[in-house]
């Protein structure tokens, strides 16, 4: 393919914007547009898919274009489509399988009648305030929309959320580089390729607010201009680094750019590398994310086969490539120093700071790392300007972030909100809530380094110094949501399990202060728990977060910090009283089958023998079941099967 | 130059010096584990941690990697310091609780006992790193490295198997600050004893103690520098910057008038004589091992040691080793008999053991040597008068096992004994040197029947040679002790004196002359000469005689086949005229 | 397919026997062989001018790589926080009870390797399993038993 020209991509733009979203710049009378995410896959949006292709093949039906794109932000209602109709506003279909989506065939692509009890909304996504970025949003207008189906941005998941990473979710098809072209992709490249210098691209991102999305909230201007002014040593070359070992457990929102809009990521770099004066890029990529990778290479292949990137892009002189590196499975990587370590192919462990990557980093150069979501946003920051993304936010944290919404709560998924939104509007109206009518208990952030923020702070809003104020962290954006039944010790313990397993072993603290933290921890879930353990933890933890050699090991102990902090009752119920107060420390439960239940409701269905892992239950079919202490190993597996709630656990 | 405060101490340092280094000058301890001067900082230990007050912030560094920076305040015993310190040190105990640096750090500490559990008792390793770091970088060989991660990560080779990429430097051991690395000798041989026979554990030093000049070299083929390219940690040590890997061998000519040679001798090769089991059987020395062991430099600090570390009950020493044999040498090594016999005044000493002297005849010659004789009589060395037939571990008793049992005739006795002993000490003799035979062509000196230099009269010129100008100093011309080689050492040296106070030397009157005009450098007299004193010029095209050398014996003449080579006043004109002259009376 | 060593050759020949993309080529020889042959550590070694010691350190650092041959189907029970807090640890446990092996371990017959891991990134699915390239979320004990059968057969 030729090295495009300036003017044959705003071209290609033009033509693209005419055709639908996700339309590859063909016309068609209809789009079909299957979001095929890992979790959407997973959840069976690739038989849903196998399934429409069989069924327009069978019709002939060749006006209708069918497309996917990547994870369109719901997770707990995939699988899910958006069909559009040429001339009206696109549908986006929820918890779809095999049946429903060839109801919606014949009745809504064929038949041009929306199905609206299977639909969730109709519209678009807000973006961030003017619609200027929906390059083609479609109907802005209330009378052009459906009346029969919600407006997308008034359902409840939707309505807080403004996408400014994930502009394009659900919209582009990663695999399409016009897609992208279409929704004003790479148009941030030509500003800062042909109208900007290195310093106004860096005055602009400075005055935008952009701190650092991958945790610690570093100013990204500030960063840029380190880099910039820093001495390359021996005049030799500088390196930007995309950090995309998103290893904290709970936290996706970078796979999700990298699988389902890898250009914005791309651009971004570009953006950065203009800025710092770079011709060499590297994109750190997680092991476990292989569709991430894929995609990542496939985007890297089409720009440079339209000549953004690689030699004299796009005419303009400037020389910037692009390399995928792949971790190999450690969460220690995530941290810059590994990270850069890990690139260079050397064993991944952290390093003092200072000097700071910025001022030596790979290969002993200015080296630039910024995370996935902070290079997703710069297209954006410099396409409409730092004044509006500034707009957005609180007066310490500007824009929006991303943050995965997991764990006991209605509606799972990635949810890109403005900064200074409280947790209550983010559990209650975008996440629908506690599951099964639970009570609400804490929410976890930040991952390993973060910490679990109670019920009391539920009105916090949210920021880079909120967050660290009540214990947590921002860090990655993991948010997973913990209810009654969820066992505050069990999850300090769990972190600790993590941080321990994941350590690399350099220097005292965290290779001994986790593994002592975890013995405790442990002993306390089992019942051994005494309470100098509590002091002895504590003291462990201040000299970990004191003493650590690098940013991971130093915020290990906030999980077991801040749950001291809010849940100290829970820990000294697992101590004086040896009870879990959730059930969720299984040596500390007895499990017991009610035989009225077991008999009245279930009729003894058995279900609860024939799965028991130790023969502990007696009992046969239309008969109370009984457990056998002596034999029972407290696998839970009894409860979970137990569909009348006979198996009480005390 | 950096001006800050610690503990209160004012102290100003380099640019780029670290908060250790300053301490250092400051003259205040900070304990470190994972640190070394020589090898970068790793700061993985977090036990030198100081509280450092700097730009409104306060908190812990780890001093050895962090750089002092105008105007910081630090404070390296501060509770907070001491607190997480004691915590870290008592982590690491758990992990290693045979480490001793680390139990005397915790110590200092008031850390008595960690709560933590600990794994092995015996674990000595704190994986400071030093030993895979040292291997990496000072060594440049890489063979080991961390393996695994966590609380799982140790030290190991590849496969925990022996490392193709070790050198045997050593270098992980002495690095490693709490010997959790040991050396195993590999070849199935004496630890302690070979270690020490090995000579220097130094690839630098100086040849001997009494060396001239008294400067160093580098033994190229112990080396690390030489092997890998990396190390160089002399020269970084050295802040005279004298270290020097360029130079080479070098070979000098000098002109000197007179030559002395003292070439010395080499000691028998116990191996030669099976039946000693030498080699073979362990806490078997030569005498110069032994010599080596009792030194308080040598690689026990002077203990006489068995190779299982314990101190012998019974020492054997057995005189006349390779001599006064007619197997091996006939002659009598001399000075066999008075080392010995200081042997075991040492041994009586130093461990109090039962000693046994096996000899022939006691040869006590010289100077109150009869009198120390009757010293050693008198401390209770017991003198068994017999050649030792074998030395074995064969035990025929239960008081000979686990012993060497030497198995000798006494002679005064008349019976064979064997007498078991925990040690054995070979007084071997002495023998010319491996190159004797070319020191003796290249300066056209003969050799006596024991091989040794002969010297030009046995009475009348003891150092001389039968090369005029060269002279015989010590054992090169025959054994002898050090009075014997010092007197002919004086001797020969002034002999030597003689000739340069002389400023000239007497040339024989009849020396060769070659006619260039007559000669076409044939070679034939050059390799004739005895006195080596033709050399063919290759320039003239000619031979050329060194009057200085030549003796004016004729060979040359006689072999000569064009005539060239005559000698003065004896040309054959000459002659002839006289023959003449003659013959007309 | 041709034999180990060609193979090799192949993987080694694809990086230029570049030494910085070590762990890349010790990736793609964990993906071909399913683990690290100490004979191709010897190799990787020595035609990428790497010490041996250097590669065993990432070879047993990063849990991306096995020492110990993989089944032929890896299945990943996800132990992220998500996963974890809607019982992750229970379905593992399943898994090992229904295998007959413990995480980390292989199948005597070669065909299924059990292995934790940290956060698969489908937190919204949890708990999640990955059995091969698949990923199976919202999954139970009770579901556990079957999955299990459908790859076997």
């Amino acid at each position: 393919m030729p090295k495009l020209t300036i003017e044959a991509l705003e071209d290609i733009r033009q033509k693209a914007r005419g055709a639908p979203a996700g339309g590859k710049g063909r016309p068609a009378r209809a789009v079909v547009n299957v979001h095929l995410g890992t979790c959407g896959s997973a959840a069976g949006a690739r038989a849903v898919m196998d399934v429409l292709k069989a069924e327009l093949d069978r019709r002939s039906l060749s006006d209708v274009l069918l497309t996917s794109s990547g994870c369109a932000g719901l997770c707990s209602q995939e699988p899910m489509a958006t069909v559009e109709i040429a001339g009206q506003a696109p549908v986006k279909y929820a918890n779809l399988t095999e049946a429903k989506i060839k109801a919606i065939l014949e009745k809504h692509i064929v038949g041009g009648t929306v199905l609206a009890e299977y639909a969730l909304g109709s519209g678009y996504e807000k973006t961030g305030g003017r619609p200027a970025l929906n390059v083609r949003p479609g109907p802005e207008s209330p009378a052009e929309l459906l009346p029969s189906v919600p407006r997308l941005d008034e359902v409840p998941f939707f309505k807080k959320q403004v996408l400014i990473a994930l502009r394009n979710r659900g919209l582009i098809d990663p695999a399409s580089i016009d897609d992208y072209i279409a929704r004003d992709g790479y148009k941030a490249a030509i500003m800062a390729l042909t109208a900007m210098t290195p310093a106004a691209i860096i005055k602009e991102i400075a005055l935008s607010g952009l701190r650092g999305r991958g945790g610690a909230g570093f100013p990204t201007g500030i960063k840029w201009d380190l880099v910039r002014n820093a001495a390359g040593g021996n005049g030799g070359p500088k390196y930007l680094v995309c950090n995309g070992d998103e290893g904290d457990p709970g936290a996706f929102m970078d796979r999700s750019i990298l699988e389902s809009d890898p250009h914005s990521v791309i651009e971004g770099m570009i953006v950065g590398a203009k800025a710092i004066g770079t011709a060499t890029g590297f994109v750190y990529i997680r092991n476990e994310y292989p569709l991430a990778v894929e995609a990542v290479n496939r985007a890297i292949g089409q720009a440079r086969d339209y000549g953004l990137l690689g030699r004299d892009i796009l005419g303009t002189g400037f020389d910037f490539d692009l390399q995928v590196k792949r971790g190999a499975g450690a969460f220690v990587c995530g941290e810059e120093t590994a990270l850069l370590a890990s690139i260079e192919g050397r064993l991944g462990e952290p390093r003092p700071r200072p000097p700071y990557p910025a001022q030596s980093g790979l290969w002993g150069q200015p080296t630039c790392i910024n995370n996935v979501e902070t290079w997703a946003n710069v297209p954006a920051i410099i396409t409409r300007g730092a004044k509006w993304f500034a707009g957005i936010g609180t007066e310490t944290s500007k824009g929006t972030k991303v943050f995965s919404l997991v764990g006991k709560i209605n509606n799972t998924g990635l949810v890109e909100v403005p900064m200074g939104i409280t947790l209550r509007e983010i559990v209650y109206d975008i996440g629908g809530g506690i599951p099964g009518g639970k009570a609400f208990k804490a929410v976890q952030t930040g991952g390993p380094s973060g910490g679990c923020i109670p019920n009391g702070k539920i009105d916090l809003p949210i920021d880079y110094e909120s967050l660290t104020e009540a214990g947590s962290m921002m860090g990655s954006g993991g948010m997973v949501v913990m209810d009654e039944d969820t066992c505050m010790v069990d999850v300090a313990r769990y972190f600790l399990s993590f941080t321990q397993d994941e350590s690399c072993g350099k220097c005292t603290p965290c290779r001994e202060g986790t593994k002592a933290m975890l013995d405790i921890l442990t002993g306390i879930t089992e019942g051994k728990g005494t309470p100098d353990d509590l002091v002895l933890l504590e003291d462990l933890a201040r000299d970990i977060k004191d003493t650590a050699l690098c940013g991971l090991g130093k915020t290990a102990p906030n999980p077991v910090l801040t749950t001291l902090r809010y849940f100290r009752g829970e820990y000294e119920a697992h101590i004086l009283e040896k009870r879990c107060p959730a059930h969720v420390c299984r040596a500390l439960n007895v499990y017991t089958i009610d035989p009225r239940l077991c008999l009245d409701k279930g009729r003894g269905c058995d279900v609860c023998r024939r799965n028991c892992a130790s023969d502990a239950i007696s009992g046969r079919k239309n008969e109370a079941h009984a457990i056998d202490q002596a034999k029972c190993i407290k696998c839970g597996v009894c409860a979970d099967v137990c569909n009348f709630d006979a198996v009480r656990v005390e | 130059m950096v001006q800050l405060t610690i503990d209160g101490k004012p102290v100003e340092v380099e640019e780029g010096a670290t908060i250790l280094q300053a301490a250092k000058k400051a003259g205040v301890a900070i304990p470190t584990l994972c640190y070394h001067p020589l090898i970068e900082p790793y700061a993985a230990c977090r036990v030198c941690e100081v509280e450092v007050a700097f730009r409104g912030k306060r908190d812990l560094q780890t001093s050895c990697n962090t750089k002092a920076q105008a105007g910081m305040e630090i404070w390296t015993d501060s509770e907070r310091v001491l607190e997480t310190r004691r915590l870290n040190v008592e982590m690491l105990l758990a992990r290693a609780p045979a480490a001793e640096p680390l139990r005397e750090i915790a110590k200092d500490l008031g850390v008595e006992t960690t709560r933590f559990p600990v794994k092995d008792p015996n674990e000595k390793c704190i994986l400071c790193g030093l030993c895979v770091r040292a291997c990496e970088q000072i060594v440049g060989a890489s063979a080991i490295s961390f393996v695994d991660r966590g609380s799982e990560r140790r030290v190991s080779t590849p496969f925990g198997e022996e490392s193709e990429a070790c050198i045997g430097c050593t270098a992980c051991a002495h690095f490693c600050p709490t010997g959790a690395i040991t050396v195993e000798d590999k070849s199935g041989r004496q630890v302690i004893h070979d270690e020490m026979f090995l000579g220097p554990a130094t690839a630098i030093r100086v040849p001997i103690r009494q060396a001239v000049p008294m400067i160093p070299f580098i033994d190229k083929s112990a080396c690390i520098h030489f092997k890998t390219g990396e190390c160089k940690v002399c020269a970084k040590v050295c802040d005279r910057a004298a270290v020097n890997f360029e130079q080479e061998d070098e070979v000098k000519e000098v002109e000197v008038g007179s030559i002395i040679l003292a070439s010395g001798f080499k000691t028998f090769d116990p191996r030669r004589i099976p039946a000693y089991g030498y080699g073979r059987y362990p806490n078997i020395l030569t005498a110069m091992e032994f010599e080596r062991m009792v030194n308080a430099s040598g690689p026990t600090g002077g203990k006489v040691l068995k190779t299982d570390g314990a101190s012998p009950q019974s020492v054997g020493i057995i005189h006349c080793v390779g001599s006064r044999d007619e197997n091996y040498h006939p002659y009598c090594s001399r000075v066999c008999c008075m080392y010995s016999l200081k042997f075991a005044h040492l041994l009586k000493e130093k461990t109090g053991a039962a000693i046994y002297d096996f000899y022939i005849d006691m040869r006590c010659f010289g100077k109150g040597y009869e009198e120390f004789y009757h010293r050693l009589l008198e401390e209770g060395t017991k003198f068994v008068r017999g050649r030792v037939s074998e030395i074995s571990t064969l035990a025929l008793t239960d008081k000979e096992e686990g012993k060497l049992v030497i198995r000798v005739e006494d002679t005064l006795l008349g019976v064979v004994r064997r007498i078991p002993v925990d040690m054995a000490i070979l007084a071997v003799g002495l023998e010319p040197d491996a190159d004797h035979n070319h020191v003796a062509k290249t300066f056209n000196i003969s050799c006596s029947q024991d091989t040794f230099f002969l010297e030009r009269h046995p009475k009348l010129a003891p150092s001389s040679s039968f090369t005029d100008g060269v002279f015989l100093a010590g054992t090169c011309q025959g054994p002898k002790d050090i009075p014997d080689t010092v007197a002919q050492a004086g001797a020969a040296a002034a002999e030597a004196l003689a000739l340069a106070d002389l400023g000239k030397v007497e040339l024989e009157p009849t020396t060769a002359v070659i006619d260039e005009e007559l000669c076409s450098a044939c070679r034939i007299c050059v390799g004739l000469c005895p006195f080596t004193a033709i050399t063919v010029d290759s320039e003239k095209g000619a031979a050329v005689v060194n009057d200085a050398l030549c003796k004016g014996c004729g060979t040359c003449v006689a072999a000569c086949p064009s005539g060239a080579s005559y000698q003065r006043h004896f040309r054959d004109e000459q002659i002839f005229a006289e023959i003449e002259g003659i013959f007309l009376v | 397919m041709n034999n180990a060593e060609d193979r090799l050759s192949e993987i080694i020949a694809r990086y230029r026997s570049d030494p910085v993309s070590l762990i890349a080529v010790l990736q793609d020889i964990q993906s071909e062989f399913r683990y690290l042959p100490p004979a191709a550590l010897r190799r990787v070694s020595s035609e990428l001018a790497v010490p041996l010691s250097r590669v065993m350190s990432l070879a047993t650092f990063y849990r991306a790589f096995s020492l110990k041959p993989q089944g032929r189907r890896g299945i990943h029970v996800c132990l992220g926080t998500a996963c974890h807090v809607r019982g992750g640890p229970l379905v593992l446990e399943k898994f090992e009870r229904e295998l007959g092996i413990k995480a980390g371990e292989t199948t005597a017959d070669g065909e299924f390797s059990l292995n934790a891991v940290r956060c698969v990134g489908c937190c919204g699915l949890a708990p999640v399993a990955t059995i091969g390239e698949d990923v199976h979320g919202k999954i139970s004990q009770t579901k556990v038993a079957g999955l299990v059968k459908k790859y076997k057969g």
